[in-house]
């Protein structure tokens, strides 16, 4: 449950109402007797840091987490490790290699328990971050829109998500060729866990950034929809030939059609049978059945 | 109206035993200098554990010492015998993790091979695991070992080992008669991996001796100790006591002839820290843990605690 909690969807809100969630926290915060025209008694409370470790909730007011829990030596490897993946996989050797540029020893790689693994999650963890970066700063959705000859504006929320998954499987382009390592070392038995989470949070964060808002139960069917069509798609640009992932492209826009079909057969099925059992209860009812 | 009379006379007898207790401890103490807190106890006031009987610092590196001879011919059949051969897995995969030697060529002279140091390592059970693993896995021919133990009769046993490896009388292996505490004879940033496997133990200090790991590693190097360690889960918990209390002295008396020796193991275990408290003395000697810090072994028998010495940019 609190898992669940914590990766509840951060939803975009503007300056304006955040303030407003400020204030009625602040005065949901003072006593009964105190009138809510009294502001400065109650906002230091808001504008302390709250440094939690452990959140069981989300709240917009609470700063990002971080993309990665590595520490500054580690991420010095790591990095330098990343340089060295197109040539040798995600392997020991990259890792050694990195260590060595990082200025370490081999024996260094120490520092990582998880080694190869590690730099696999390394790999999606830092991506992910970039993937928000060109969001936030770089404007991918102007460049998006702008290569359908739209206003950003008008993007969907559809074509936003499908949007973010080719750029982000785009940035696999250039570890292509070990990818397939990677995706199996990532399904052994001890390393599912961390990687379905570390999927879990790169749809969890396309949806978000495009703007998906929905907090029903459509929150866990988005999010396992668009887990399914970035781990096929993944499988898919591994095999794909053609230098600007036409294919792999190709076979998103496809997925993105099945799942607009399924959704629509689940809604008329559900309709066909909401009419039938109304229908079913109109006939009893007019035979004189007490229901 | 006796037993009144006696509880009250008992009382004035305790309290006054009590009044007479409290005198002060030192002649002089002045709150407004540290004074006090200059005077330094002398050597032979300094009190540690030896098992759980507590005795002078100055004596337990003998009394460690005539443990670790009167063991040493039987070590190996005694540990097989003690941890069910489980201690071969948990070297064994200690090593393994550890990984030594470099499958890769070296880019300067300097580099070439890992420069191992392994502490209280006499037997060379440590040893010639690693030289095996560099040599056979990573293909690393330079990689070299040093054994350094404070007891001369195990780093006897060791050398009596050592001939039938292909290490022997090479320049990979070298023995060393050494105290961890203070090894002088070891040049600062000069080691590229130190371990200790149930060894650190039966260190009469054992912050001074990771501060002494501390200084001879180089920056980037990674100190490596494998140590008996607390159970988490009770009712294994519940079973390992009653295995360490009564079989292994047992067995002690049995095949090697010497209950006590063993009687002073399971007392060293027991007063071992815990996971987090050696992570802490870790931490406090300068090294940076690498995640969680330790990995245990069979619920916590024994644990791998790592840590690596930061390198400080320039």
């Amino acid at each position: 449950m609190a898992y669940l909690a914590r990766t509840l969807p951060k939803r975009v809100i503007t300056p304006s109402l955040s303030q407003s969630i400020r204030q009625t926290r602040a005065i949901a915060t003072t006593t009964p007797q105190s009138t809510p025209t009294r502001p400065a008694q109650t906002v230091p409370r808001t504008s302390k840091p709250r440094q939690l470790p452990h959140r069981t909730y989300h709240s917009a007011l609470h700063a990002r987490l971080p993309d990665h829990s590595y520490t500054n030596s580690q991420t010095a490897i790591l990095t330098s490790a990343l340089a060295h993946v197109p040539a040798h996989g995600f392997t020991a050797t990259a890792l050694t290699l990195g260590a060595r540029d990082a200025g370490f020893l081999d024996v260094s790689v120490q520092l990582l328990p998880r080694a190869e693994f590690d730099l696999i999650l390394f790999w999606l963890a830092s991506r992910r971050g970039l993937l928000r970066g060109q969001v936030e700063e770089g404007g991918l959705f102007r460049r998006i829109a702008a290569e359908k000859g739209k206003d950003v504006h008008e993007l969907s929320v559809e074509e936003r998500v499908m949007g973010l998954i080719l750029e982000r499987l785009r940035m696999n382009a250039e570890v292509k060729g070990v990818w397939q390592d990677a995706l199996a070392q990532m399904s052994l038995l001890a390393n599912i866990p961390l990687s379905l989470t570390e999927l879990h949070s790169l749809a969890s964060d396309i949806l978000t950034l495009s703007g998906d808002d929905a907090v029903d139960a459509t929150w866990y069917t988005r999010r396992l929809a668009v887990s399914a069509i970035y781990a096929s798609a993944e499988v898919v640009m591994t095999r794909d030939p053609t230098p600007d992932l036409v294919e792999t492209e190709a076979f998103v826009e496809r997925r993105f059609e099945d799942r607009k079909a399924i959704a629509d057969k689940l809604t008329g099925i559900g309709q066909c049978a909401g009419f039938g059992w109304n229908t079913a209860i109109g006939l009893g009812r007019s035979w004189g059945l007490k229901i | 109206m006796s037993t009144m009379s006696t509880r009250s006379a008992w009382r004035a007898l305790h309290y006054s035993a009590k009044r007479r207790a409290f005198q002060p401890s030192t002649p002089y103490r002045c709150f407004s200098c540290a004074n006090r807190a200059q005077e330094q106890k002398t050597d032979n006031d300094r009190m540690t554990h030896f098992g759980f009987t507590n005795v002078p610092e100055s004596e337990k590196e003998s009394r460690v010492g005539a443990v670790f001879s009167s063991v040493a011919a039987s070590y190996d059949r005694m540990n097989d015998l003690m941890s069910l051969g489980i201690h071969r897995l948990w070297k064994d995969h200690f090593v393994r993790s550890l990984n030594p030697g470099s499958c890769l060529p070296a880019m300067t002279a300097d580099q070439r091979g890992w420069n191992i140091l392994d502490i209280a390592g006499g037997t060379g059970d440590i040893a010639f695991r690693m030289l095996d693993h560099a040599t056979n896995i990573n293909h690393d021919m330079e990689t070299r070992v040093t054994i350094s133990d404070i007891n001369a009769n195990m780093l006897a046993e060791g050398r009596k080992r050592s001939l039938d490896t292909p290490y022997y009388n090479t320049s990979r292996l070298d023995f060393v008669e050494a105290n961890a505490e203070h090894m002088p004879h070891i040049p600062d940033s000069s080691v590229d991996l130190y371990t200790v496997v149930f060894g650190i133990r039966n260190f009469t200090d054992k912050q001074a001796a990771l501060n002494e790991a501390y200084r001879v590693l180089k920056p980037g190097g990674v100190f490596a100790c494998m140590e008996f360690s607390k159970v988490d889960n009770p009712v294994l918990d519940g079973i390992y006591k009653r295995w360490n209390f009564s079989a292994i002295p047992l067995i002690g008396q049995v095949v090697a002839g010497d209950r006590d020796s063993y009687q002073y193991l399971v007392e060293s275990i027991e007063r071992f820290p815990t996971q987090e408290e050696f992570r802490g003395m870790i931490q406090k000697a300068g090294f940076m843990i690498p995640g969680q810090g330790f990995e245990n072994l069979t619920g916590g028998i024994a644990a791998i605690h790592k840590g690596i010495k930061p390198i400080v940019k320039a």
